[in-house]
């Protein structure tokens, strides 16, 4: 009995298994390719937004150090 | 007095002197200067192992642009930078004028376009960061950041808000001794590689490819350049049809002329220009003459410490657009 269980579930577990890699089965080439796209795009936003922040605070930190009124100030 | 003015007029005769054996003609001799520097100079064998280092491919032209090619623009522009630091310094931007749009007819198509623009600059004898970004959400930057003494990593980017309108390119630069290659990767899938090396203590010769993925296009192409003290000249020839020659002279400290020629076999495109770059104390006059019937002047004037005048004229007789602008420029 355990081990018509133990077939049973094998069996049911390899149906599964078998659906869901079909399902899954994506070139791997093209997992890539999308995620180097993701990527790609978030850094653009990344970029579009923190590039100019990140000058202003690598610029705030170098010696000597200016005042934060100076960044402000029009003089 | 005729027999006497007959007398004096008959040379006299040439003193038995052996003259002493002569490296030129002894009538060239008397007229040029003492060539002696010159002579050890060319008698010094030339090392080929001590090549200076040659600059870098896509500046192989940058004489002949830094005369012929000023910043034109149409309109009014005033520029403020503060330097908040000896490597740290905000810029603030005005531009109301004109801006040309592409169009496919003969016309000229303007549109009258008004931006403010915010920069930050950070310049380190290491690391180069400038961000420029306008009112309509278009970021400018540029980064140049030495990895190491010998490499380099350059980055130059626009993005925009609208999707697919932005461009960047990374550019990773190797120095040698007497060559410096450089490789880049740019969007649309453009990949190009670039190769330049000393070959005398005057001249180098440089070759480039590269490859655009999206439209399957690539590209060989070579250059050289001949520079001295006194002239630089630079010949690039593409197999996109291109061919470009440049010849710029040092007239003296303060005068440079600069000559142009460019010829595209697709487009059958032919153009030359000439121009002159004047830099005096308080000005520089830039001023060019094209084949394409243009005529153009660009004057930076110094009006006080750190106060700049700037006044651009472009005249395209051909087209019949006439563009002006003037401008103020403050800061370092």
């Amino acid at each position: 009995m355990a081990t018509r269980g133990g077939g049973q579930a094998a069996s049911k577990g390899k149906g599964k298994k078998g659906g869901k890699a079909e399902r899954k089965r994506k070139p791997a080439g093209k997992c890539v390719k999308e995620w180097t796209t993701w990527a790609m795009k978030k850094a653009k936003v990344a970029a579009h937004w923190g590039f100019i922040p990140l000058i202003i605070v690598v610029g705030m930190n170098s010696e000597p150090k200016p005042q934060l009124f100076q960044l402000l100030s029009p003089v | 007095m005729g027999a006497s003015v007959s007398h004096a007029a008959a040379p006299p005769p040439p003193p038995p002197v052996a003259p002493p054996p002569p490296a030129h003609p002894l009538g060239l001799a008397a007229v040029l200067p003492p060539q002696t520097e010159e002579k050890d100079g060319a008698a010094e064998k030339v090392d080929y192992m001590n090549l200076p280092c040659p600059v870098p491919f896509e500046e192989i032209q940058r004489e002949a642009l830094m005369s012929l090619k000023p910043e034109l623009f149409e309109g009014m522009r005033f520029d403020f930078t503060k330097g908040l630091n000896q490597k740290f310094s905000l810029s603030h931007s005005v531009f109301m004028g004109s801006t040309e749009v592409p169009s496919q007819s003969m016309k000229t198509v303007k549109v009258p376009t008004a931006h403010y623009e915010f920069g930050a600059n950070y310049l380190d004898p290491k690391m180069m960061l400038v961000g420029r970004i306008l009112t309509d959400g278009r970021l400018n930057a540029r980064v140049k950041w030495d990895l190491t003494d010998d490499l380099t990593l350059k980055i130059n980017a626009q993005l925009t808000n609208e999707p697919h309108y932005s461009q960047g390119m990374f550019n990773f630069d190797y120095k040698g001794k007497d060559y410096r290659s450089q490789f880049q990767i740019g969007n649309n899938a453009f990949y190009g590689a670039n190769y330049i090396q000393s070959v005398t203590p005057f001249l180098s010769l440089g070759t480039e490819i590269f490859w655009l993925g999206h439209q399957r296009k690539s590209g060989l192409g070579f250059a050289g350049r001949y520079n001295t003290p006194k002239w630089v000249g630079t010949a690039q020839v593409a197999s996109t049809g291109v061919v470009a020659l440049s010849y710029v002279q040092k007239v003296s400290e303060k005068v440079t002329l600069a000559s142009d020629f460019m010829y595209n076999h697709m487009t059958r495109d032919v153009t030359a220009s000439f121009g002159y770059d004047y830099i005096l104390r308080q000005c520089r006059l830039r001023g060019k003459i094209d084949s394409s019937g243009c005529v153009a002047a660009f004057l930076e004037e110094r009006l006080n410490m750190g106060v700049n005048f700037v006044l651009s004229a472009e005249i395209d007789h051909v087209k019949k657009d006439y563009k002006f602008g003037f401008g103020l420029t403050v800061g370092e």
